[in-house]
């Protein structure tokens, strides 16, 4: 990271561990060759919409799958749980191959969706298990007053879940923007890619700009860094309801 | 209630349907299929055939396998033993903590950079640093003989998951079994054989699993450092699909991915029995 603030000249002669002379030049690089911060408004959008969407309809899905049994509940709760836990690179071509059909290939709602998809199950499980938590009396009472189905879900059951909803979106925000397989294998233009591609084309396009991409590295991982340092404890709790539950 | 109730499931069991369901068909009956995209021809085990006869296929499996064993051999003890001593909150155990997990939220692809640069064979550091000792430097991503290894390396101290999952974990350990075991003269040491390790045994098995779940789809820093080369020598399961499927031969590239998945699925299986997890810790 040092290396970052380095001049390409003191880089290339491997002269000295500290910077001197000092310079944002390789920063510089990062924005006007590499247009970075092109980059960093997809992947905002992304981390931003797709969490929304998972966090939407994973809520959608959890809370009735939390809180009632009837004739296929638990086998859709352990689909839904089971996707966690498969390899989805394995699923590589057929994802590209379904986007395609979609027309969602290399656009920016089609990134955004799939994303949603991505997060939708760690969403959902780490939700329901909250939720199976929480004691039902106070749902039970607004029924009672005449509280429809969906009034229940917004006005009691949302703002109660507000903590387990923070931690996911930390999770997932952070997941997405650091995503980078199907980012690579669903968008071609580079007005629709995220940042972890601009790093990949910083390596291959500048590939003696060592400087350059090492700036590039800092500002993309200094978001999610910064977001750990400030929220840390929603990322943790987020981390290990998602993987022990 | 039925009606809303399918309502609020309906989005996403349809997203669930669109993105897992329907690959997952998609994956299994192409793998047994020629097919680029377009011409569709079943032609039975062919895919699988070829694909065991392909040595370059062994040596991604071999990879995988070896970069799976490699963080988890590394990263699991590592994590354990530094989670049980952040437990004991020593002075400064908060500030520790945080520095040993921001490693885990940075992406793969900015690990990829810095150790690509760490690893140049001329300016980096690595070999900067070995000529103060007067070693000989290597162009350790381009050289066969430790291009695997240097790849390895990026991830295999990335531990921060482990311990905070371990933390977690101590953290629910009722304070009277120490207490106890320390009226009867148990020293430190034993407390934590006897008593912490056992209890870790779900969480310990937990992060082997996750792990062996994010290695058998390890594709970015490897895409990124070497690409698979030199001489095939890094490639991984996840890679080796897809050149396959850049290639156009989505056929072969989805046997290969079923591949991914029953392998995953064989080694959740075992993991799980191997260490009785969901089953109760006492």
């Amino acid at each position: 990271m040092l290396s970052s603030f380095k001049t390409a000249d003191q880089f290339n002669s491997g002269s000295g561990f500290w910077p001197s002379p000092f310079t944002l030049s390789g920063y510089l690089d990062a924005f006007t060759q590499v247009r970075l911060h092109e980059y960093v408004a997809n992947t905002l959008l992304y981390a931003v919409g797709g969490t929304a969407g998972a966090l939407t309809i994973a809520l959608l899905a959890a809370y009735p799958l939390a809180r009632y049994r009837f004739r296929g509940s638990g086998s859709i709760t352990a689909a839904f749980s089971l996707a966690l836990a498969v390899p989805l690179v394995g699923l590589a071509t057929p994802e590209f191959f379904i986007m395609r059909e979609l027309g969602l290939f290399n656009s920016r709602p089609g990134m955004v969706i799939f994303y949603a998809a991505l997060m939708f199950p760690l969403s959902f499980v780490v939700l329901r298990s909250f939720l199976a938590g929480l004691p039902p009396e106070l749902e039970e009472a607004a029924h009672i007053d005449g509280a429809g189905y969906f009034a229940i879900l917004r006005t009691i059951v949302l703002p109660l879940s507000r903590p387990a909803l923070a931690t996911v979106a930390v999770v997932s925000f952070v997941l997405i923007w650091n995503e980078f397989f199907f980012a690579n294998l669903l968008t071609v233009s580079q007005r629709n890619q995220n940042v972890q591609l601009a790093l990949a084309g910083f390596k291959s396009q500048f590939g003696s700009n060592v400087t350059g991409s090492l700036a590039g590295a800092t500002l993309v991982m200094i978001v999610p860094v910064v977001l750990f340092l400030i929220l840390q404890r929603q990322v943790i709790a987020g981390l290990t309801a998602g993987a022990t539950k | 209630m039925a009606r809303p109730v399918a309502l609020s499931i309906a989005p996403g069991a349809i997203l669930f349907t669109i993105f897992f369901l329907a690959p997952f068909a998609v994956l299994i009956g192409s793998s047994f299929a020629s097919w680029g995209g377009v011409d569709f021809t079943f032609t039975g085990w062919d895919n699988y055939r070829t694909m065991i006869q392909d040595p370059v296929f062994w040596k991604a499996v071999r990879n995988t396998l070896f970069y799976s064993a490699v963080s988890i051999v590394v990263q699991v003890p590592f994590g354990v033993v530094i989670g049980i001593i952040l437990s004991q909150k020593l002075p400064g155990w908060r500030t520790f903590r945080t520095v040993i997990f921001v490693p885990f939220v940075i992406s793969g692809a900015a690990y990829a950079l810095v150790y690509a640069a760490f690893y140049n064979s001329r300016y980096g550091l690595l070999n900067q640093a070995l000529a103060l000792v007067g070693a000989d430097g290597k162009d350790w991503l381009y050289d066969t003989g430790t291009a695997r290894s240097a790849v390895a390396a990026t991830f295999a101290f990335i531990i921060g998951f482990t311990v905070i999952l371990v933390m977690a974990e101590i953290a629910s350990i009722p304070r009277e079994l120490y207490e106890a075991a320390e009226t009867d003269g148990a020293s430190l040491l034993q407390q934590h054989l006897r008593i912490t390790l056992p209890l870790l045994r779900n969480v310990i098995g937990t992060c082997v699993l996750v792990r062996l779940l994010g290695d058998i789809g390890m594709f970015d820093v490897v895409f990124i450092l070497t690409s698979g080369g030199p001489n095939d020598s890094t490639v991984t399961l996840a890679l080796y699909a897809y050149r396959a499927y850049l290639d156009g031969a989505w056929g072969y590239a989805n046997a290969v991915g079923t591949t991914i998945l029953v392998i995953g699925l064989i080694l959740i299986v075992t993991v799980r029995r191997a260490f009785r997890i969901g089953e109760r810790a006492l």
